[in-house]
């Protein structure tokens, strides 16, 4: 098998979404790898909108530590897999740049996950985070959901998920 | 077709193993003496462009400027969160700018200054592009680790990537590469 | 088509190890990108060598967080250099670029980080010494369940 292959994608349509979401994830990867292009409904942040990932519909279980680019360098923790995207009060027609990284993803331990997320705009406000989470769970990732915090996803947003193989 | 071939050495039914969506589409090393390298004539079948980069060059924290269909307007930012090594910082980083600065050169001998830019959906007109790139240098005593995102304001499918160095030169053995990664 | 982004090698740790090496690595990429994956706690820092070199040719610069601050640290003439942190169930990646010319010292970017840990973080590490990687050993106190892998990525 290739190494790097894709496995599914999702565009969201001009009704806007609340979440943009992968099902039936095969197994037969060994790591997963998410690029994740958005843009937020929410209007009263131009700098960014938070968002989290999830796991097989799970909400509970989940921890991240961030390094944070948000008009000065910070540090954070969160109870959610945290990352930021493109606000709709950003400029326009920019939407965030985002990478998941998830080894392991069907093994039987707990599941890491690695976010770098950036958002972008014509201005001084604009949203980096590098994300270390945990998803304290010993169950197969089969599916995974990104979910906007404030409004929901707008149109062409995209989402593509690759199976990376070791072996 | 490749999948069809395949197909015909296995039994009915059985499905071709899937082809990688990681693909090379150019590189560069250079010989040293240029102040800048062209990716032109991108195709445009494939969703997201990586450039992986390694650079020697003549000036000490040199910039690296991205430009993308050769555009040289003032229609660039970027952001971006620093380590020196022994300070933080993150901040707006500039507007209106005439290119993306999303790497650095050490200007140090024998010490490259590295970088992964990764730009998602390259090829799309209802957006502007946005940059995402982790670089830097170590020179033992010196040196950067940055994360850093730039916007190209422009809704155009991408057909070129130029990186120049500023100011000074790249030196021989610098490296270029673009890659494409394909998507339904 | 030849092949851009491919696996090279990997270990799945049985056993708790100190280091894990992976000799031999062909000199037919231009990068190669490593990924761990630790089950739990492999302490603070990880860190690699290369060509089995222990002499204190190597450094880095540091970002990294607590999740309460931003701090940025350097590392000079070490006998190792940081590769990410990992001081819980952690992903950690790095990226080694043009690894095999024998021209230049050699550069590669990591990034590291347990959600349920302390830190997470963002390096650049240097090797001082212009030899083809042919090898790399990673250093930690390295849990069973540990997976490393090796891939390389080769341009055109």
């Amino acid at each position: 098998m290739a190494t790097y292959v894709e496995i599914a994608s999702v565009t969201v349509g001009s009704g806007g979404s609340a979440y943009v979401e992968f099902t039936s994830i095969p197994n037969t990867y060994t790591d997963l790898l998410v690029k994740f292009s958005a843009r937020s409904a929410r209007t009263n942040d131009a700098g960014g909108s938070d968002g989290k990932l999830e796991f097989n519909g799970v909400t509970t279980g989940y921890s991240s530590r961030m390094l944070l680019q948000q008009g000065g360098a910070y540090s954070g923790t969160s109870s959610t897999l945290f990352y930021f995207v493109n606000s709709n009060n950003s400029t326009s027609n920019t939407f965030g740049n985002m990478e998941v990284y998830i080894p392991n993803y069907a093994g039987s331990g707990y599941k890491s996950v690695s976010i770098d997320a950036v958002d972008e705009n014509n201005a001084s406000s604009a949203y980096g985070v590098l994300t270390a989470g945990l998803w304290s769970n010993t169950a197969a990732i089969t599916s995974l959901r990104l979910t906007d915090n404030n409004g929901g996803y707008m149109q062409y947003t995209t989402a593509y998920l690759y199976g990376i193989k070791k072996d | 077709m490749i999948g069809n071939q395949i197909a015909g050495f296995f039994s009915v039914g059985t499905p071709p193993a899937p082809a990688s969506n990681y693909e090379s589409i150019a590189s560069y090393t250079l010989s040293g003496g240029e102040t800048s390298v062209t990716f032109s004539s991108i195709p445009s079948t494939y969703k997201h462009l990586q450039v992986r980069w390694s650079v020697l060059n003549s000036n000490a924290n040199a910039d690296l400027g991205f430009r993308l269909n050769s555009d040289s307007g003032n229609n660039y930012t970027f952001h971006g969160l620093e380590g020196t090594g022994s300070a933080v910082s993150g901040s707006n980083k500039g507007t209106s700018l005439s290119e993306a600065y999303i790497g650095i050169g050490s200007g140090v001998s024998s010490t490259p200054g590295v970088g992964v830019i990764d730009l998602l959906d390259y090829t799309s007109t209802n957006k502007y592009k946005t940059f995402r790139s982790l670089f830097g240098y170590d020179s033992n005593g010196g040196g950067y680790i940055i994360l850093r995102s730039s916007l190209w304001l422009n809704t155009s499918a991408v057909n070129a990537v130029s990186v120049r160095v500023t100011p000074g030169t790249f030196s021989a053995n610098s490296s270029f590469a673009l890659y494409g990664i394909t998507g339904a | 088509m030849a092949v851009t982004y491919e696996a090279i090698a990997t270990q799945t740790l049985g056993s708790t190890a100190s280091s894990v090496t992976f000799s031999s690595i062909p000199q037919t990429y231009t990068d190669v990108v490593y990924s761990i994956m630790t089950p739990t706690s492999a302490g603070t820092n990880t860190t690699i060598q290369f060509n089995g070199d222990s002499t204190t040719i190597y450094s880095h610069t540091q970002l990294y967080g607590d999740g309460s601050s931003a701090n940025s640290l350097r590392g000079t003439d070490q006998s190792a250099s940081l590769a990410g942190v990992s001081n819980g169930t952690a992903s950690i990646r790095g990226n080694i670029m043009n690894y095999s010319n024998s021209t230049t010292y050699k550069t590669y970017l990591a990034r590291g980080g347990a959600g349920g840990g302390t830190y997470l973080d963002a390096v650049v590490g240097l090797w001082r010494n212009t030899a083809a990687i042919t090898s790399i050993t990673f250093l930690a106190s390295w849990p069973v369940g540990t997976v490393l892998t090796i891939y390389g990525i080769k341009a055109a």
